[in-house]
């Protein structure tokens, strides 16, 4: 199978596009690494603290033009902006390979949701209205206006590296606001693309800022008083004990969107081979890097006798072992490939350490993923191929911490119930899938399980551009989420004016 | 005959390939063909439009969500693969029969690579079954163009 055109074809040298400029950094320079070759692709630069100071206040400056710029001619520049994104579809996609890994079928997936929210957001005239209501008492008057409040800051995170600040980055633009967006230094040439085509569309100087770096960056903007208000996407203990207490104690707008351990339950009414497929999906797709990607696969013996239960739990075990080994991995720009490399070698070797924890804690290895086979002439260095344990349980570490990387881990609950108080007994609340053909056992599991995004018969619970991403307990931290009208109302203030002529 | 395991993207890109040579093959028929040069023009055109097709829908239909290790099981690739090329003394007749067997071996692989998709949203295989249904169209077009020869007429 053909292996596609890389688009990238020498080492870039990024910079940060602050006030309508591509701005040199003065700070260190980082490479950014192709996972699946090992070839350098860019140099990105750690910005220092002047350099965010500047870019906030370019954004400042921008504010008050910008927000008096009518909405129908905001949302036009995102009509040019969502044009050329799909004029430029496919080395976007390419790129995203390339500095990820994801296979070229995640990414124009990715590039597709991507575009979608700035399509979304295109309707701003309609989903910033108001609304009013007259004679409130008599001859009064009340109406209600939503405002833009400044510049916000967007920290990307790695594993959707074009398609997550586009959850809010679009929104926040379209509502009036100015944006200073920090992508992940891993792999940050997705962000410098669509910085580049939101020039081209006409986003005026100062209103989208690129600013490449860590920590410095991120502290500036969590230290900086212009800053209205923070959007991340990240881990739990980043997101909970530094962006949102940081933001609480510096009177930021915050959202946090953070880790999960997802649970899959598979009920004994379930569609098998479908259920198996969109298992695989929510597995191992992304290489298991993804806040909604399935990590407890839980097989429920609801109704059944023991020995049922017994020929039904082997029943799934063995398909979804079966389907799972004969995953192919390698280059994502090979066509062939369903699986790419973890994002780099760390995150391989934190995998690996959780494998060897599930062996020690007692879980069976049903599928070892530890020495892959890699098509293509690839050095291993981030490979490694899908792993499946039986016999964990809630409590083991593999059970119950993030691992983010194809490691699914099997689980046995008698009944519905027991099920569903596995999940509880997780702090995460990201997502949780139920497969069954029951609409009572479906509704039941919606209606008691406390995450924010629920599959009923879909692996991945991926809200659309015009719902919110939701989230609850340790998997999100702030009170509005990203997309959707939630996301207008986060980056608007809600202002009541109360009329009366004399 | 090798039954593949494929992805999405390999199949649009032979999809897109498959479009591509019938174009060509086509505009070649035209040139060489004169007083059937509207018919064969129209269909390289057909096939032009059936590739943006099928790309449009999978670029706007695609998602993570969905079809990330997703794949069309037990596909028999080469079974399908076309390199409709004439002869430089090939008369009429010799140019229908290519070009039959072309759109035989297209109809086969749309209606198998629909069949196998019908798991994912419902736009895509019905992308696959559209463009099989105007190849269908164009075989039978085909078909009488080769009747009439045959007669004379």
């Amino acid at each position: 199978m053909a292996i596609l055109d890389e688009p990238i074809k020498e080492v870039l040298e990024l910079k940060n596009y602050v006030d309508g400029e591509w701005v040199a950094s003065e700070g260190e320079v980082k490479d950014v690494v192709n996972p699946a070759n090992g070839k350098v692709l860019a140099k990105v630069p750690i910005s220092t603290k002047e350099e965010i100071d500047a870019a906030v206040e370019a954004a400042k400056e921008a504010f008050p033009d910008w927000r008096r710029t009518p909405p129908l001619a905001r949302a036009r520049c995102l009509f040019r902006l969502k044009e050329l994104m799909e004029e430029n579809f496919e080395e976007l996609s390419r790129i995203q390979t390339m500095e990820h890994g994801k296979t070229i079928d995640e990414s124009r997936g990715e590039t597709r949701r991507g575009i979608e929210n700035v399509e979304v957001a295109t309707g701003i005239p309609t989903l910033m209205l108001g609304y009013n209501l007259e004679d409130i008492a008599a001859g009064i008057d009340e109406y209600l206006i939503r405002q833009p409040l400044g510049v916000f800051g967007i920290i990307g995170p790695y594993n959707f590296p074009f398609m997550v600040p586009l959850w809010f980055a679009p929104y926040a633009v379209a509502t009036g606001n100015c944006i200073v967006l920090k992508p992940s230094s891993e792999d940050p040439i997705s962000q410098i693309k669509i910085a580049e085509l939101a020039e081209e569309a006409g986003v005026p100087p100062g209103v989208w800022n690129v600013v490449n770096g860590g920590r410095t960056v991120v502290s500036g903007m969590l230290e900086h008083p212009d800053i209205k208000g923070v959007c991340f996407v990240g881990s739990t203990p980043v997101g909970r004990d530094v962006i949102f207490t940081r933001c609480g104690e510096t009177g930021k707008t915050v959202i946090a969107q953070c880790g999960a351990k997802n649970f899959i339950l598979v009920m004994p009414d379930a569609e098998l081979q479908r259920t198996i497929a969109a298992c695989m999906t929510s597995f191992f797709g992304n290489t298991g890097q993804r806040c909604l990607s399935g990590a407890n696969l839980v097989i429920v013996g609801e109704g059944l006798s023991d020995s049922d239960y017994k020929v039904f739990y082997q029943q799934v075990v063995d398909a979804f072992v079966d389907a799972a080994s004969k995953i192919r991995i390698g280059y994502g720009l090979d066509e062939a490939i369903q699986m790419g490399p973890m994002r780099d070698q760390a995150k391989k070797e934190s995998v690996l350490g959780y494998i060897e924890k599930g062996i020690a804690e007692g879980a069976k290895l049903a599928l070892d993923g530890r020495t892959p086979e890699i098509i293509g002439d690839w050095p291993d260095t981030c490979f490694i191929g899908p792993s499946v344990f039986e016999d964990v349980t809630p409590e083991m570490t593999i059970g119950r911490e993030e691992i983010f990387g194809p490691v699914a881990s099997v689980m046995k609950a008698r009944t519905l119930n027991e099920a569903i108080e596995m999940i509880h007994s997780n702090p995460f609340g990201n997502a949780a899938s139920i497969f069954t053909a029951s609409g009572k056992w479906a509704r039941e599991f919606q209606y008691r399980v406390e995450c924010g995004n629920i599959g009923i018969n879909v692996g991945i619970a991926a809200p659309m551009a015009f719902f919110p991403f939701s989230g609850m307990r340790d998997s999100f931290f702030g009170t509005l989420h990203g997309q959707g009208q939630e996301i207008v109302r986060f980056f608007t203030e809600s202002k009541v004016v109360i009329q009366r002529w004399f | 005959m090798e039954e593949q395991n494929l992805t999405a993207s390999a199949i649009i890109s032979f999809s897109e390939q498959l479009e591509d040579r019938s174009a060509a093959f086509y505009e070649e028929l035209a040139a060489r063909f004169a007083e059937h040069k509207a018919t064969f023009l129209g269909f390289a055109e057909g096939s032009q439009k059936n590739k943006v097709w099928v790309t449009r829908t999978y670029q706007e239909t695609i998602s993570d969500a969905l079809e990330a290790c997703f794949c069309f099981e037990g596909l028999p690739l080469s079974d399908y693969k076309i390199e409709p090329s004439l002869a430089k003394n090939a008369g009429y007749a010799d140019a229908l029969a290519s070009a039959l067997e072309l759109e035989e071996r297209a109809i086969r692989f749309y209606r198998d690579v629909a069949q196998r998709s019908e798991s994912l949203l419902a736009t895509i295989p019905g992308a696959f079954r559209r463009v099989a249904k105007k190849r269908s169209g164009r075989k039978l077009k085909l078909e009488s163009l080769e009747k009439a020869a045959g007669s004379g007429s």
